[in-house]
């Protein structure tokens, strides 16, 4: 049984579908992706399985249990990283720690060992006693992540926690949602930063407008455009011998020639390299430089929407 | 989470914010003893100076008695060694004196007297009855016999003891008390008279003079109604004011603390809406938190602010200005009841400022409701001296309520004095805390919004 499971899951605003009939699968153990540009509804979706929306259509089953109808059966053994801060800045971040320890019902000795064990993961020991609002963008989010892990929720969702931040904070989350997931939390992971969800996560869902337009493991995803790979190679001249040539190799969709450019598209992939290699070798033309575009979830995202992930 | 949770975070999050300290705290300090220092003068004797309603009962017959004391008159039963001459000339006085006219018009309409006392004369039956629907506060009995009496004490040398009865209500002691010593110094002042005049006809006897002495009873009679009008009566009454009396700095110690406990609630209502756009609403909701736990926080957060505030108020006005507060369990009371009643108005505003999602409501409470329902409570100048349609409606101020029992208290009143005000606290508090929750409870549809601080709408 999945841990969690999501089924034809809707949800209306006044005028917006922010969510349009999704249906997926998280299981105990993965690292989950929800990617998706702004307003693709991952926030919306998130919101829902944490109970504090509920949603128009649709059902939540947690270890086959809805949780639409019985929020109770998720909330202890859920983490949830909002995507803003959601702290008091007047408080410390001891303080701040502690409070959501209480949320959780931890208290006393067992939540100082937590809250220890916490900041230690999170990487803000020294700063505790400061208050929040003299934090770094990073740091904010350290605690942010940290307020949501002291109940040693089996399952952390965490909403694009990495938005803003400095790249050492960045990897820093990152390693902590690994070690994490190591210790065996379950997480969903959301963001719109492709190379995050394609450095973590085991499993990926593409969303954009409130929809699943794709999912797979990351090479699974990459597949779908494999046959899109995009080689260029620049000469000092291009001949019209050479161009006939590299029109004859299999596989080879198009051809997009400038004055010494050419670029290859192909839609399968395997030998092709070795087939390019031998015509140019036997051209008069000489290769100045060869870039592959390597396929990535980018790529499937401009694929499948036309669009770019990021404007 | 437990509600004592969001109370102690609240807690801290005050006394982290330097602003809302000088505000509640201090200010209240500060312009309290401001205030009493520049008003002392205008200010020395402060007092609840309401009329009370009495009722007369007369038991006597006047004519009866009157017919009664003359025949014995001429019987010869007071007049036994007196001649003919003598009889009538005290006959004479006898219809000059009147004991009704100096008890109701020279005594009781006196003004002195009438500033307190309102009477009506009733009959028995029907004193009882407004006694006991509190139109009154005391019934007087002026007994059988009482124009036989008078009259045989005044114009004859016998004495016969006059019992005038004060009936009081329970739960106004001190008035009744007010009304029984008045009525005390009209029974020693007439039995001063009559033994004045009792040793002056023995002297006189014993001297041999007779019965002219009787010529001089229109002196006595004048004598008595002046002496009535003046200093004895007058000195009791005052000797009642007296204790009730109160310094300025005693009523400006409760004004202050009586209005900026309003800024407790205003401070308090606008958390909510803060949570939510911090989105440490949603987290707690997320936690599995209920949001009427959350409401119960806030609701308990206020009520130990202000509590907090009352106290430091009585703390500091009992050292530095000698203060008195009174009773200190009453005090403690009528402090935990404003403060159940503030906190529930702390949640209501919250609750809608919640709800319409700025900052306005809370905004006009802080900067408008506050002066104003501290004007009509009685923070800025006792309501005695406002028209009494703005008295009415500060009676119903919390503000106003708590005002009025401290003072009360402060005068030396007890628990009945302050009942009916206490019982309105408590029943405004349970008024707010029913529509806060209910407004809240109607929230369903109108969902919290998402992590994004964007201000939405949801079709249900
Ligand atoms: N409470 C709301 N009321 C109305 N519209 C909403 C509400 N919440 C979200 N939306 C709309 O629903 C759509 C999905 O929003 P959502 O926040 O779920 O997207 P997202 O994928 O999380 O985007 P982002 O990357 O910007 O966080 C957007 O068009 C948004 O404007
Ligand atoms: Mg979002």
């Amino acid at each position: 049984m999945a841990l969690l499971e999501v089924k034809n899951l809707e949800k209306d605003f006044k005028e917006v579908k922010a969510v349009d009939d999704i249906s997926f699968k998280v299981q105990k153990g993965e690292i989950f992706g929800l990617l998706g540009p702004n307003g693709a509804g991952k926030s919306t979706t998130i919101s829902i399985i944490s109970t504090l929306l509920k949603p128009t259509k649709g059902d939540i089953k947690y270890k086959g249990e809805s949780i639409v109808k019985n929020s109770k059966l998720i909330q202890p053994k859920l983490g949830v990283v909002p995507q803003e801060i959601a702290l008091y800045p007047e408080l410390s971040g001891y303080e701040n720690l502690k409070f959501w320890g209480h949320a959780y019902n931890i208290r006393g000795k067992k939540l100082k060992k937590r809250i220890e064990d916490v900041s230690e993961i999170i990487g803000v020991k020294e700063r505790l006693k400061d208050k929040i609002s003299k934090y770094s963008g990073g740091m904010k989010r350290r605690i942010n992540i940290g307020a949501a892990l002291l109940h040693e929720p089996e399952l952390l969702i965490m909403d694009e926690p990495t938005v803003g931040i400095d790249p050492q904070s960045r990897n820093h989350i990152l390693e902590t949602v690994n070690k994490l997931n190591e210790k065996g939390t379950t997480v969903i992971y959301t963001s719109h930063y492709m190379e995050e969800v394609e450095a973590i996560c085991t499993r990926i869902n593409i969303m954009d407008k409130g929809k699943i337009i794709a999912s797979g493991t990351k090479d699974e995803l990459i597949e779908i455009i494999n046959g899109n790979k995009k080689i260029n190679l620049k000469f000092d001249k291009v001949s019209q011998s050479l161009i006939k040539d590299l029109e004859s190799i299999e596989y080879i969709s198009k051809l997009d020639v400038s004055e010494n450019e050419i670029i290859i598209s192909s839609n399968n992939g395997e030998n092709i390299f070795k087939d390019i290699t031998e015509v140019v070798t036997a051209s008069d033309s000489s290769l100045i430089s060869i870039d592959i575009n390597k396929p990535n979830l980018e790529a499937v995202f401009l694929h499948l929407t036309g669009r770019a992930l990021r404007d | 989470m437990k509600v004592r949770d969001v109370v102690y975070k609240d807690l801290k999050l005050i006394f982290s914010d330097k602003k809302a300290l000088v505000i509640m705290i201090l200010m209240p300090i500060i312009l309290s003893s401001i205030l009493s220092m520049a008003l002392s003068g205008s200010f020395t004797d402060y007092s609840i100076k309401k009329s009370i309603d009495i009722a007369i009962v007369k038991e006597y017959d006047k004519n009866k008695e009157l017919k009664k004391f003359k025949n014995n008159l001429s019987n010869g039963i007071f007049s036994k060694n007196m001649s003919n001459e003598d009889i009538n000339n005290m006959t004479t006085k006898v219809k000059d004196f009147n004991i009704e006219n100096i008890f109701f018009n020279e005594f009781l309409d006196n003004k002195e007297i009438k500033e307190i006392i309102n009477y009506k004369v009733l009959k028995r039956s029907d004193a009882i009855n407004k006694l006991k629907n509190k139109e009154l506060t005391a019934i007087v009995i002026l007994p059988k016999d009482f124009i036989f009496d008078m009259h045989t004490n005044i114009l004859t040398p016998f004495r016969n003891k006059v019992d005038i009865k004060v009936i009081g209500d329970p739960d106004e002691s001190i008035k009744s008390k007010i009304v029984e010593s008045v009525m005390k110094g009209f029974s020693q002042q007439i039995s001063t008279l009559v033994i004045g005049k009792n040793v002056f006809i023995e002297t006189a006897l014993n001297e041999g003079i007779g019965y002219e002495v009787f010529n001089d009873i229109e002196t006595i009679i004048s004598d008595m109604t002046s002496n009535i009008k003046s200093n004895n009566i007058n000195l009791d009454y005052e000797k009642i004011n007296g204790k009730k009396s109160i310094s300025s700095f005693s009523y400006y110690a409760v004004a202050m603390a009586t209005m900026f406990i309003l800024f407790a609630a205003g401070y308090g209502s606008r958390t909510l809406l803060e949570e939510k756009e911090n989105i440490t609403y949603q987290r707690m909701v997320i936690s599995g938190t209920r949001k009427f736990k959350i409401l119960a926080g806030k609701y308990f957060t206020i009520f130990t602010l202000a509590l907090i505030q009352i106290i430091t108020m009585v703390i500091f006005s009992s050292i530095l200005l000698k203060a008195n507060w009174g009773s200190f369990p009453l005090v403690m009371l009528i402090s935990l009841c404003v403060v159940f009643a503030i906190a529930g108005l702390g949640i209501l505003i919250a609750v809608i400022t919640y709800k319409i999602g700025n900052y306005k409501v809370a905004n006009v409470f802080e900067s408008a409701i506050i002066q104003v329902m501290a004007l009509l409570g009685g923070s800025f100048i006792p309501v005695e001296v406002m028209p009494e349609f703005i008295q009415k409606l500060g009676s119903f101020t919390i503000n106003g309520l708590a005002l009025k029992s401290y003072i009360k208290v402060m005068m030396g009143y007890g628990i009945n004095e302050i009942f009916s005000s206490l019982l309105t606290l408590l029943i405004i508090g349970v008024i707010f805390i029913i529509i806060s929750v209910t407004l809240l409870k109607r929230e369903e549809r109108w969902k919290y919004v998402k992590y994004n601080k964007v201000k939405t709408y949801e079709t249900a």
